[in-house]
C-alpha cells in the first residue's frame, strides 16, 4: 500500500482525535495523579490496636516520668506523663524525641570489635560469647600480674543499680578507679559536707521559694531537672516572685527574670561574699543564724575584704546595684541563692558554692520552706557484703589514678583530671570500661582525653549509640536503649523531695544488644572464683528486683516512688570552713591563656536545645536549633556589636577562633546580650560521631577549653578561657 | 533546497544560514529541556525557592511574558472589533508572540507546580474565590484562542495552502476572526485583570495589598491596561528586531505609527492610573497596616525606592511621552528607545508584583529575605525564549506574515 | 436562617500563648514533629526551607547591652478566620485543598489534593506554611515512630499546622461512641500544648466562655475577635487576618513587636485597648 503524505497525515490527526474521545488519556491522567498520591517510596503507618505504657526518661538526670503511645508493637509518641511529680505531663525536646534514638541509625547494633585503627570506624561483628570472653581474658591476665588497680571505668553517676554494680565489680576485682561524670552536685556535695556536715545533697525547694538569687544557673536552660524548673518558673511569673540572674550573657534565664545582672565572669564569689557583707553590715542576717560556728571570723572576712567598692570593682556591677540587691534579697520572706553555671556539668569553683550557700544560711533559709535542703537518697542498694580476695584486698589499696581521695580529701572522682596524669606519665590504665558517658566528647579538653584514651590499651565502651568514645574503643558491647530495659533511676537534680523512677521494656531490644547489668555480671561469673561469688543473681532484672524489694511492685504500678530523706541540720552551721581560708586573699579562677594573645574571654552557653553530655542531638532536638546557633556546618560565636566593630567583625561573617587549646572555624553572631570583650559558644555541638544528622555540625567547646583545677575540691571550676577571633 | 515552502516573491536567507540559527537556538532550547527534566523528576528541589519564596523567578516570567504577549488581545481587538484596519500588516506577527508567549507561560506553569500531575485539578476541584483558578481557566481558554487565530496563518503556507481544504479553511477561518478577536479580548481581561489580582488580593502582604471595587483589586484593571499598553510595544520591539536581524522593512511607518501612538496614550493613561493607585495605596492602603511607603525600600540590599522611579518614571512617564509626540515616534532611535524602556517597565512591574512581595518582610521580627535563582531556574526560563526564536524563524520563512513584506522589498 | 442555628454551636478552636512563661526550649516544636510525622533532612539550619509547622522566633527588643532583652515566641498556624473564614490562604489555593471548617474553625490542608502551586504560602504574612521541597526520607528503621494517625506528605505539596486535627476526630470519635456530642476542654488539646514544660501554652474552644483560652483571650467577635485582656495581642492584628492564636506578654516592646505601627503612631496610647 502506497501512503502518501496527505493519508500520513490524515491517519495522525484522526487517531490522535479519535484516541482522545475514547477514555483512555483521561484515565491514564486520572491514574498518574492517583499514583502521585500513593508514590511507594512515601511510607504509609500501619494502623494498629492503640496502648499505652508509662515509664522514666534517662536522656538527662531530670528523671521525668513519660507515656508512650504504641500501636502494635511499635511506640510512635513520647509524652511527658501526667500526674508525675517531677514533670506533670510536660517533656523537653530531647525526651519528646527519644525514639529517635531508640529506632534511629546511630544505634549501635550489635558487639562490635575494632579491626582497623582506633577511630577509623572499621568493625567487626562479633557474638556476646565471643565478646564477653575477650573481656574476660584481657581482665584474668592483668589480674594474675597484680595489676588490677589499672582497670578504671567512668559511669553517669554514682547512684543506682548499674553504677554500683560497675562499683562492686571493680570493688572484687581489685580496682579503686571507679569514676564518674563530673557536675555541681559534686560541688554541692562537698560544700554541704563542709559547711554542714552532712553527707548529702543540695534539695532546692524552689517552688516556694518568692526571691531567687540565680549566680549563672541555667535555670531554663537545662539547670536541674529541667522540666521542674520550667514549671517552677512559671508558677513564679504566675504568682509575681522575684528572679534575678547574674551572669555576664543575657541567657534564656536572664532574659525570663525579674533583672539581669551582669557580671564579670568567675567573680561570682565576690560578689556572693560583697553581698554578704552587705546584710551582715545592716543586720539584715537571721539572728540564730549569727551565733553559728565561724560567723564571726566569716564577718570579718567579708567585712574587711570584701568591701562594696572592692565587690564593684571586681564584680564591674556598681556599689548600689549591689546594695539593693543584697538588701532585696535579705527582705525577702523566701530567699534562695542558687549557684552552678548553666546546666551544671561543671562543677565549678568550691569557695563560690561556699560563698552562695553561706549567702542562704545567713537569711536563714537552710531546711526551711522555699530555702535548700540537705537531702539524702534513701540507699535501697543493701546487697550482701562483699568478701575480697588478697589480689582485692590489694588491688583497693592503691590510690586512685585521679587523686580523689588522696591527693583532694574530699573529691570522690575526679575525672577531669584523669586525662592529665595519664598524659603527664603519672599514672596508666590497662582496661577503660565507659558506660552511659561520652567523655571523649564531653570533658573539657577532650583532645587531651583523646590522647589519655590512645594510651589505655584496652578500651571498652557499653553505648548503645556510635558516640565518639565508642568510635574509639576496641570493643563496643551495645546496652538496650531506655525503652528496651528495665533499670532504676534515682533522681536528685537539686529535688527536695527525691524521686526512685523505672525504666521499663516498652519494645523488645530491636537489636542484638544486652543490658549493661547483665554483661557485668556475665563478665564477673567468666572470671569466677571471689568474682562470680560477688554476683549472686541470675540476671540483672533479678538483681533489680531483689534489690528495690517491695519498691518494685509500686514501681512497676506507678512508676516512681518518693526515695529520700531531708536531712536533720547536725550541730551548728559552719560559716568558715578550712577550706574557705583562701578566701581572705581571693585570687578568681582565672580563664587561662594571656591576656596579650589572646584579648577576648570565650564562655560556653547551654541551651536546652542542645544535648551535651551522653546523648547527642536527635535529629529533631538538631532541627529545632537556631540558625544563630548553627548555620550550616558551622557553630555561631556570639559577640557583642561593640565588640565585632573593634575587630571589623559583622553578622554571618566567618571568622577563625582560637584559644590556648584548640581552635575553631566559627561564624559570626552579633548579639547585644553579651558583655563587650566576651564571646559565647554553645555547648552541644561539633560531634564528630553519631549519624550524619549530627556529625560535622558546628565545634566542640570541649576542645576549645581544659580543666581547671579548683585548689581545694579538685574539680574542674574553669568556667572560660582567653581567645582570639579573626576574621578568615 | 526548501525554496517550495518559502512565501512566493519573498527572498529567504541560505538554508544553511537558517539551520545554523536553529542549531543555536535549539541547543538553548535543550539545555532548557534538561533543566525542565531534572526538575519533573528531582522536584522543585532544584531551583532556589524556600519556603518565604514560594513564588519565584518563573511566576515572574509568567506574569511577564503574558503582559508582552498582550499585544496579540489588543492589537487583534483593534483590528477586528474596533477596526483599525491597517493593523492587519501586523496582526499576524502579534499573533504568533501571543501564542509563543501563552504557550510559554503555560509551560513554565507545568514546571513551577510541585505536582504537575495533579495539576488538572485546578479544573477538577476549581476555587472560584481563587484569582489563580480565574487564570487557569482564562488562560487555558484564551490559549485556544490563540491556536485559533494562528492556525490559518500556517495553513496559508505555500504548500498547505495548495491542498482545497486547508485552502477553504484558512479562508473561513479569517471570515470569523473577529468572533475570536472579541472572544479573546474578553479573556485576556480576565485573565490579565486576574494575574493583576494575584498578588494584591493577599491581604495579609501589605506591599502587595490593594483594594478595589466589588470582587477586583485596583491592580486587576491595572494589569489589563498595562498590558493592553506595553503589549504592543514588545510586538513593536520584536518586529524592529527581526528588521534588524533580517535587514528587510517589514511593516510600513504608518502602521508603526499607528500602533505606537496608541500604545503611548494607552501607556500614559495607565501610568497616571498607576501613580494615582501607588499613591492611594502608600497613604491609605499600606498606613493602615502599619507601614510607610519606605519601609518597603528600605534595610535590604536591593530593593531600594529606585526600582518605584525606574518603574514609574524611567520606563513609564518617559516612553509613554516619545510615543505621544509624533517626532518620538517618527525618529526610529527613539522609538526603539521608548518601546524597549517600555518592555523593561512592564517586567519591571511583574518582577515588583512577585519578588518584592516576598521579599519584604511582614512580621516585625522577620528579616528581608533576597533570593538567586538557581541554574535550572534560569535555563528554563530561558527555554521558552529560545523556542520562541526557533518558531519565529519557522514562521517568518516559511509563512506570509507581513503582508507589506513583498511590497516593501520589491 | 439555617447557617446562625449552626453557627451558635460552631467552636473556635484557638490559642494563647503565654510569653512571659514560654522559655524558649523548643518542645513544643519537637512535639509537634513527634506528633505529625514532620520529615527532617540532614542540614536543617537554613530555616527558609525546614519544615516547622511550630517555629519558635526569637525577638529582640533592639536595644544595646545592657539593655537587651530578648523574648521567645512559638508560632503554630494562627488559622485565621479573616471575615466570615476567608482566610488568606484558603481563599486563595485554586484547587480547594486547604479549608476553613465553620465548625472547629480549624484550617485544614489536604496533601493529596494539593499540586503544590505554592500560592497559600504567598498569601500568608506568618510563614505558617512549608512547602515538601523534597521526598521525605526517614532513616533506615526509623518509619517505625511513624504515626498512623497523620499521613506522611510526598514532595511537591503544601504543609501546616492543623491544631493537630486528628486528635479532635478521635476525641469526637470516643465521645460519639459514649453518647456524646460535646468534648470536654481537656479531651481535645494539641500536642505542643500538652507538652510545653512551662505550661505556657492553652488551647480550647474561644467561643466557649467556660473554657481558659476564652477566659484569658476575651476574644470581642463583635470586632473580629479583637482580644479584650489589655496584655493579649495577635499577631498582625491591622490586617484583618483574624487569627486565633492569642500571645500574653506583660513587656510591652513584646506586645509592640506583634505588629507593625507607623514612627507617628503612639503605640503605648493608641494600642493598650
Amino acid at each position: 500500500m502506497n501512503i502518501g503524505r496527505r493519508s500520513f497525515l490524515s491517519f495522525v490527526i484522526g487517531g490522535a482525535a479519535g484516541t482522545a474521545i475514547t477514555p483512555l488519556p483521561w484515565k491514564l491522567i486520572d491514574d498518574s495523579s492517583i499514583w502521585s498520591q500513593n508514590w511507594p517510596w512515601t511510607p504509609v503507618p500501619p494502623d494498629g490496636e492503640y496502648s499505652q505504657v508509662n515509664s522514666v526518661c534517662t536522656l538527662c538526670p531530670g528523671g521525668c516520668g513519660i507515656t508512650l503511645r504504641k500501636v502494635d508493637d511499635r511506640v510512635v509518641k513520647i509524652e511527658g506523663m501526667k500526674g508525675h511529680p517531677i514533670n506533670d505531663g510536660g517533656l523537653c525536646l530531647m525526651g519528646l524525641s527519644g525514639l529517635q534514638l531508640l529506632y534511629g541509625p546511630t544505634r549501635v547494633k550489635t558487639p562490635l570489635k575494632r579491626v582497623g585503627k582506633r577511630g577509623e570506624g572499621k568493625w567487626e561483628k562479633i557474638s556476646w560469647d565471643e565478646a564477653i570472653s575477650e573481656v574476660t581474658k584481657k581482665l584474668a591476665d592483668i589480674r594474675s600480674n597484680g595489676e588490677s588497680h589499672a582497670v578504671g571505668s567512668i559511669v553517669d553517676s554514682e547512684s543506682g543499680t548499674v553504677p554500683n554494680l560497675f562499683k562492686r565489680f571493680l570493688t572484687a576485682y581489685g580496682s579503686p578507679n571507679f569514676m564518674t561524670m563530673p557536675s555541681i552536685q559534686d560541688t554541692y556535695g562537698m560544700t554541704l559536707q563542709l559547711m554542714q556536715g552532712v553527707s548529702a545533697q543540695a534539695g532546692f525547694d524552689a517552688e516556694n521559694a518568692d526571691f531567687i538569687l540565680s549566680f549563672g544557673s541555667g535555670i531554663i536552660d537545662g539547670w536541674g531537672s529541667p522540666v521542674r524548673m520550667f514549671k517552677a518558673n512559671s508558677a513564679w511569673k504566675a504568682n509575681g516572685k522575684k528572679v534575678v540572674q547574674i551572669e555576664p550573657r543575657l541567657s534564656n534565664t536572664a532574659a525570663k527574670s525579674d533583672k539581669w545582672i551582669p557580671i564579670k565572669p568567675g567573680t561570682e564569689a565576690v560578689l556572693a561574699l560583697g553581698l554578704a557583707n552587705v546584710i551582715i553590715t545592716n543586720s539584715l542576717d537571721s539572728k540564730k543564724i549569727s551565733r553559728s560556728t565561724g560567723f564571726e571570723s566569716f564577718k570579718k572576712l567579708v567585712q574587711n575584704e570584701y568591701s562594696i567598692d572592692k565587690v564593684s570593682k571586681i564584680t564591674g556591677i556598681n556599689s548600689a546595684t549591689i546594695v539593693s540587691l543584697a538588701k532585696n534579697f535579705a527582705r525577702a520572706s523566701k530567699p534562695l541563692a542558687i549557684c552552678g553555671k548553666g546546666q551544671g556539668s561543671i562543677p565549678g569553683s568550691l569557695n563560690e558554692f561556699m560563698a552562695v550557700h553561706a549567702l542562704n544560711a545567713l537569711v536563714g533559709n537552710i531546711n526551711k520552706e522555699g530555702g535548700v535542703w540537705a537531702v539524702t537518697e534513701t540507699d535501697y542498694i543493701k546487697w550482701p557484703k562483699l568478701e575480697m580476695d588478697s589480689v582485692a584486698e590489694n588491688g583497693m589499696q592503691k590510690e586512685r589514678i585521679d587523686g580523689a581521695g588522696s591527693e583532694y580529701p574530699h573529691a570522690n572522682s575526679l575525672l577531669n583530671r584523669l586525662a592529665e596524669v595519664i598524659n603527664s606519665g603519672d599514672g596508666s590504665l590497662e582496661v577503660i570500661f565507659v558506660s552511659g558517658a561520652n567523655p571523649l566528647y564531653s570533658m573539657p579538653d577532650s583532645k587531651a582525653m583523646k590522647t589519655a584514651f590512645d594510651s589505655i590499651p584496652f578500651v571498652v565502651s557499653f553505648s548503645s549509640y556510635m558516640d565518639e568514645t565508642a568510635d574509639n574503643a576496641d570493643l563496643i558491647l551495645p546496652n538496650h536503649v531506655y525503652l528496651e530495659r528495665y533499670e532504676d533511676v534515682p533522681t536528685l537534680a537539686g529535688l527536695s523531695k527525691p524521686i526512685v523512677g523505672l525504666t521499663r521494656p516498652v519494645v523488645k531490644p530491636q537489636f542484638d544488644t544486652k543490658h549493661v547489668g547483665d554483661v557485668v555480671m556475665l563478665i564477673a561469673k567468666a572470671l569466677g572464683g571471689g568474682m562470680a561469688d560477688a554476683f549472686p543473681w541470675e540476671s540483672y532484672e533479678a538483681c533489680l528486683k531483689e534489690t528495690l524489694g517491695v519498691k518494685w511492685d509500686v514501681l512497676v504500678e506507678k512508676g516512681f516512688e518518693f526515695n529520700g530523706d531531708k536531712c536533720i541540720l547536725e550541730g551548728d552551721f559552719n560559716f568558715y570552713p578550712e577550706a574557705m581560708k583562701s578566701l581572705s586573699n581571693f585570687t578568681p579562677v582565672s580563664a587561662e591563656g594571656s591576656a596579650i594573645s589572646y584579648p577576648l574571654i570565650l564562655i560556653p552557653y547551654d541551651t536546652i536545645r542542645l544535648a551535651n553530655g551522653y546523648i547527642g542531638d536527635p535529629p529533631f532536638a538538631i532541627k529545632a536549633v537556631e540558625d544563630t546557633v548553627l548555620k550550616g556546618k558551622n557553630s555561631c560565636v556570639e559577640i557583642n556589636p561593640k565588640t565585632g566593630k573593634e575587630l571589623g567583625l559583622t553578622e554571618g561573617r566567618y571568622a577563625s577562633l582560637l584559644t590556648p587549646r584548640g581552635k575553631a572555624k566559627v561564624k559570626v553572631h552579633l548579639y547585644e546580650g553579651i558583655m563587650p570583650g566576651i564571646i559565647a559558644l554553645p555547648r552541644g555541638l561539633g560531634h564528630t560521631a553519631y549519624d550524619k544528622y549530627l556529625a560535622g555540625k558546628g565545634c566542640n567547646f570541649n576542645e576549645l577549653i581544659g580543666p581547671a583545677e579548683d585548689p581545694v575540691s579538685g574539680l574542674d571550676a574553669a568556667w572560660g578561657i582567653r581567645a582570639r577571633l579573626t576574621k578568615v | 533546497m526548501d525554496s517550495a515552502l518559502i512565501p512566493d516573491g519573498v527572498k529567504r536567507c541560505s538554508f544553511g544560514k537558517f539551520a545554523l540559527g536553529i542549531i543555536i537556538a535549539g541547543g538553548v532550547l535543550l539545555w532548557g529541556v534538561y533543566a525542565m527534566l531534572l526538575i519533573w523528576l528531582k522536584g522543585l528541589n532544584q531551583t532556589n525557592m524556600n519556603d518565604y519564596y514560594g513564588f519565584a523567578l518563573w511566576i515572574w516570567a509568567d506574569l511577564g511574558v503574558i503582559a508582552l504577549g498582550g499585544g496579540a488581545f489588543f492589537i487583534g481587538l483593534l483590528r477586528y472589533v474596533i477596526g483599525k484596519d491597517e493593523l492587519k500588516n501586523i496582526i499576524n506577527y502579534a499573533v504568533l508572540i501571543g501564542f509563543i508567549c501563552y504557550s510559554s507561560a503555560l509551560l513554565i506553569l507545568a514546571i513551577d507546580v510541585g505536582q504537575p500531575l495533579r495539576s488538572w485539578f485546578i479544573f477538577w476541584h476549581a476555587n472560584i474565590h481563587s484569582m489563580l483558578t480565574e487564570v487557569a481557566f482564562c488562560l487555558s481558554c484564551y490559549f485556544a484562542v490563540l491556536t485559533i487565530e494562528y492556525i490559518p496563518l500556517i495553513l496559508e503556507n505555500r504548500q498547505i495552502n495548495k491542498v482545497p481544504f486547508f485552502h477553504n479553511l484558512a479562508h473561513n477561518m479569517h471570515e470569523v476572526m473577529v468572533i475570536f478577536a472579541a472572544t479573546g479580548a474578553f479573556l485576556s481581561f480576565f485573565h490579565q485583570g486576574s494575574l493583576g489580582g494575584t498578588p494584591a488580593v493577599l491581604y495579609g502582604r501589605p506591599f502587595a495589598f490593594r483594594e478595589g471595587v466589588f470582587i477586583w483589586p485596583w491592580t486587576f484593571f491595572l494589569f489589563t491596561w498595562s498590558a493592553a499598553a506595553y503589549g504592543p510595544c514588545f510586538t513593536l520591539f520584536v518586529t524592529r528586531l527581526t528588521e534588524k536581524i533580517t535587514g528587510k522593512k517589514l511593516v510600513k511607518q504608518n502602521v508603526i505609527d499607528l500602533l505606537a501612538k496608541i500604545s503611548g496614550w494607552m501607556m500614559g493613561t495607565y501610568i497616571i492610573a498607576k501613580i494615582i493607585d501607588t499613591w492611594y495605596w502608600a497613604t491609605v492602603t499600606a498606613t493602615a497596616s502599619g507601614f510607610n511607603l519606605i519601609d518597603f525600600y528600605s534595610n535590604n540590599p536591593f530593593y531600594g525606592i529606585w526600582i518605584l522611579i525606574a518603574e514609574i518614571v524611567v520606563c513609564g512617564i518617559v516612553p509613554a511621552l516619545i510615543l505621544l509626540t509624533p517626532k518620538g515616534r517618527s525618529n526610529s532611535t527613539l522609538l526603539f528607545t521608548a518601546v524597549l524602556l517600555a518592555c523593561i517597565g512592564v517586567l519591571l512591574n511583574r518582577w515588583v508584583m512577585v519578588l518584592q512581595v516576598m521579599a519584604a518582610p511582614v512580621m516585625t521580627f522577620e528579616n528581608w529575605v533576597m533570593y538567586i535563582p538557581s541554574w535550572q531556574e534560569v535555563a528554563t526560563t530561558i527555554l521558552p525564549v529560545a523556542y520562541g526564536v526557533i518558531l519565529v524563524m519557522i514562521s517568518f520563512r516559511y509563512l506570509p506574515i507581513f503582508p507589506q513584506e513583498r511590497e516593501l522589498n520589491s | 436562617m439555617k447557617e446562625e442555628g449552626k453557627h451558635k454551636k460552631a467552636k473556635k478552636y484557638g490559642m494563647v500563648i503565654n510569653l512571659d512563661e514560654c522559655t524558649g526550649c523548643g518542645a513544643c516544636m519537637v512535639a509537634c514533629m513527634a506528633e505529625n510525622n514532620v520529615p527532617f533532612k540532614e542540614d536543617e539550619s537554613n530555616k527558609l526551607d525546614s519544615i516547622a509547622w511550630m517555629r519558635v522566633y526569637k525577638l529582640t527588643n533592639g536595644k544595646s547591652y545592657p539593655e537587651a532583652d530578648i523574648c521567645y515566641l512559638p508560632r503554630p498556624c494562627m488559622h485565621c478566620e479573616g471575615e466570615h473564614g476567608h482566610s488568606p490562604c484558603v481563599s486563595v489555593c485554586p484547587a480547594t485543598a486547604t479549608d476553613y471548617n465553620h465548625e472547629t474553625g480549624i484550617v485544614s490542608q489536604i496533601y493529596t489534593r494539593c499540586f503544590g502551586c505554592r500560592y497559600c504560602m504567598a498569601a500568608c504574612p506568618y510563614h505558617a506554611r512549608y512547602f515538601n521541597w523534597w521526598d521525605p526520607v526517614w532513616p533506615e528503621g526509623s518509619t517505625k515512630y511513624l504515626s498512623p494517625n497523620v499521613s506522611p506528605r510526598m514532595r511537591g505539596v503544601v504543609e501546616k499546622c492543623s491544631f493537630c486535627f486528628h486528635r479532635y476526630q478521635l476525641a469526637m470519635d470516643k465521645a460519639f461512641l459514649e453518647g456524646r456530642t460535646v468534648l470536654e476542654e481537656d479531651e481535645y488539646q494539641t500536642s505542643c500544648t500538652q507538652a510545653c514544660p512551662a505550661g505556657a501554652i492553652t488551647f480550647g474552644d474561644l467561643n466557649n466562655p467556660e473554657h481558659k483560652v476564652h477566659q484569658l483571650a476575651k476574644p470581642d467577635n463583635k470586632h473580629g475577635g479583637r482580644p479584650g485582656n489589655p496584655n493579649v495581642f495577635r499577631l498582625l492584628e491591622r490586617l484583618g487576618t483574624n487569627p486565633k492564636v492569642y500571645y500574653m506578654s506583660s513587656r510591652e516592646w513584646v506586645r509592640q513587636a506583634g505588629d507593625n505601627y507607623l514612627d507617628n503612631e503612639d503605640f503605648a496610647k493608641n494600642y493598650r485597648h
